[in-house]
Parts: structure tokens; sequence; C-alpha cells
């Protein structure tokens, strides 16, 4: 068996309208596709599929899978975003090989701004 | 292609939270084969490779959070065939759920040793713009 690469990494919504002006207006992300219950954004390299379990009698859970978005600064990243409205989850943290400020999208999905220093 | 709005160039890794490292590693590294980061900082945060993603799995309890799995098929992994990936899981003795087809692409779950559902996936439907997977 030869897993060639991540097809698309999927987080969960209870409000799907809500969660495309979050990925499109405040992110900026790109739609691929867009169905009556998820939606397909191009982040980088993989696809981010937006999906409402509802719309199949599955619950919904929030993600701790904490998706890092490589950003070539963090701290004007986060400006940007907390001019937009979005809430961090603490400081921006330094460890010894990276950057990174922790943020969810409004289902509670969690994000993080990252750069490592030697990217 | 770089995600504009905050300028975001790609999604560096995704976190695989699980309980037992010795169980995951041998999930990820050996049932799955994936590629083990040699640089991977440490022995509860070990990389792996899929191709274009870094799988991050790790154990939120040492990282000073609790464990929570992630929801169900939050990660698709594509592989070249899902039955026949799905017999080799089994045959490991997996219990890998029955394979399903959306008419684009093929799927099947299955439990890491945490409880992360993982979805085997192929899409043989050609997208949008008419290319082929």
């Amino acid at each position: 068996m030869q897993v060639e690469r991540v097809d698309f990494v999927s987080f969960l919504t209870q409000d799907l309208a809500r969660a495309k002006r979050f990925y499109t207006e405040v992110l900026g992300l790109e739609i691929e596709t867009e169905g009556e219950s998820d939606l397909e954004l191009r982040a980088g390299q993989v696809t981010l599929d937006v999906f409402d379990p509802s719309s199949i009698g599955e619950p919904f859970a929030p993600s701790p899978a904490g998706m890092a978005l490589r950003v070539a600064d963090v701290d004007a990243a986060r400006a940007e975003l907390e001019a937009k409205g979005v809430e961090f989850d603490g400081d921006t943290i330094e460890t010894s090989v990276c950057k990174q400020a922790w943020f969810r999208d409004p289902d509670g999905n969690a994000l993080m701004l990252h750069r490592r220093y030697d990217a | 292609m770089a995600i504009e709005g905050i300028g975001a160039e790609r999604v560096d890794y995704i976190r695989v939270p699980v309980t037992d490292m010795e169980a995951a590693n041998r999930f990820y590294g050996e049932l799955l084969g994936l590629r083990r980061n040699p640089n991977s900082p440490s022995d509860d945060w070990v990389e792996y490779e899929v191709g274009n993603v870094t799988l991050a799995v790790m154990t939120p309890h040492t990282h000073e959070y609790g464990f929570t799995p992630l929801p169900p098929s939050t990660i698709a992994l594509r592989v070249g065939d899902v039955a026949e990936a799905k017999a080799k899981l089994e045959a490991a003795g997996l219990e890998v759920g029955e394979m399903w087809d959306s008419g684009a692409c093929r799927g099947a779950g299955v439990h890491d040793p945490a409880g992360n559902r993982i979805l085997l996936h192929r899409r043989y439907g050609p997208y949008p713009d008419g290319t082929l997977p």
C-alpha cells in the first residue's frame, strides 16, 4: 500500500455560510468547489474541505488538528487578522525552531499562524 | 499557490493527537508506511511526511492539553486502490469500514490506535476543470 499524498483536510461546521465568509473574506482562501453542504478551499498545497455534518445526520465536533498556516511574518498576519476581528488564544509563542500564534475559526476548529526560522 | 489575504504560503503541518506514541508509530510508520522525518523534534512529537503535508503525530497530554480525537475523516490519504489498502490493513488485524463510492471517488475509514478515523481515499472522477487526479 502506497500512500501518495493528503487529498484533503476536513473541518466540520455548523454554519456553512459563516464558515465561507471566514475562510474567503478573512483568511482569503480561494474556493475550489462549492456544494450545498460543503466547501472546498485551496490552502496552499492541500485542499481544505469544510463540511456540514448535519447534512448526513452526523454530529458536529471542532477539530483539534491545529492546521499550521505558513506565513512570512506571524506578527503581521496576526495584526491583520485581529483587525478583522479574529481573537487569538493567548500570546504569540516563540519556540526554539518556530513562531506560532493560535486562533480558531467561528466553529472552534484550531488553526495556527506558523513560521519556522529556517524555512 | 500562495494563500492571499494573510499571505500564507502553505500548510506546514496538521496535528494528529494520540495517546500512545508506540502504537501510533506502528500504525503510521509500519502499517501505513509513511516516511518518518528523522528530524522530528522529540519522542512525543513525531512527524510523518505524506507527499504534500506533514502529519505531526503527538501526545497532547505531554503538551499541556487534553486529548480529543480528530473528527472523522479529518485527513484523507490518497492511496492507489482503496480496496487493496483496506485488504492490507485488515490482514494486519485492523477493522476497516465498508468501502463507499460517491460516483467520483472511493473511500474507507479506519481508526488509528487513538481513535482518529483516517480516510483511505481515491478520486477517479475528473475535477471541475476537466483534469484527472
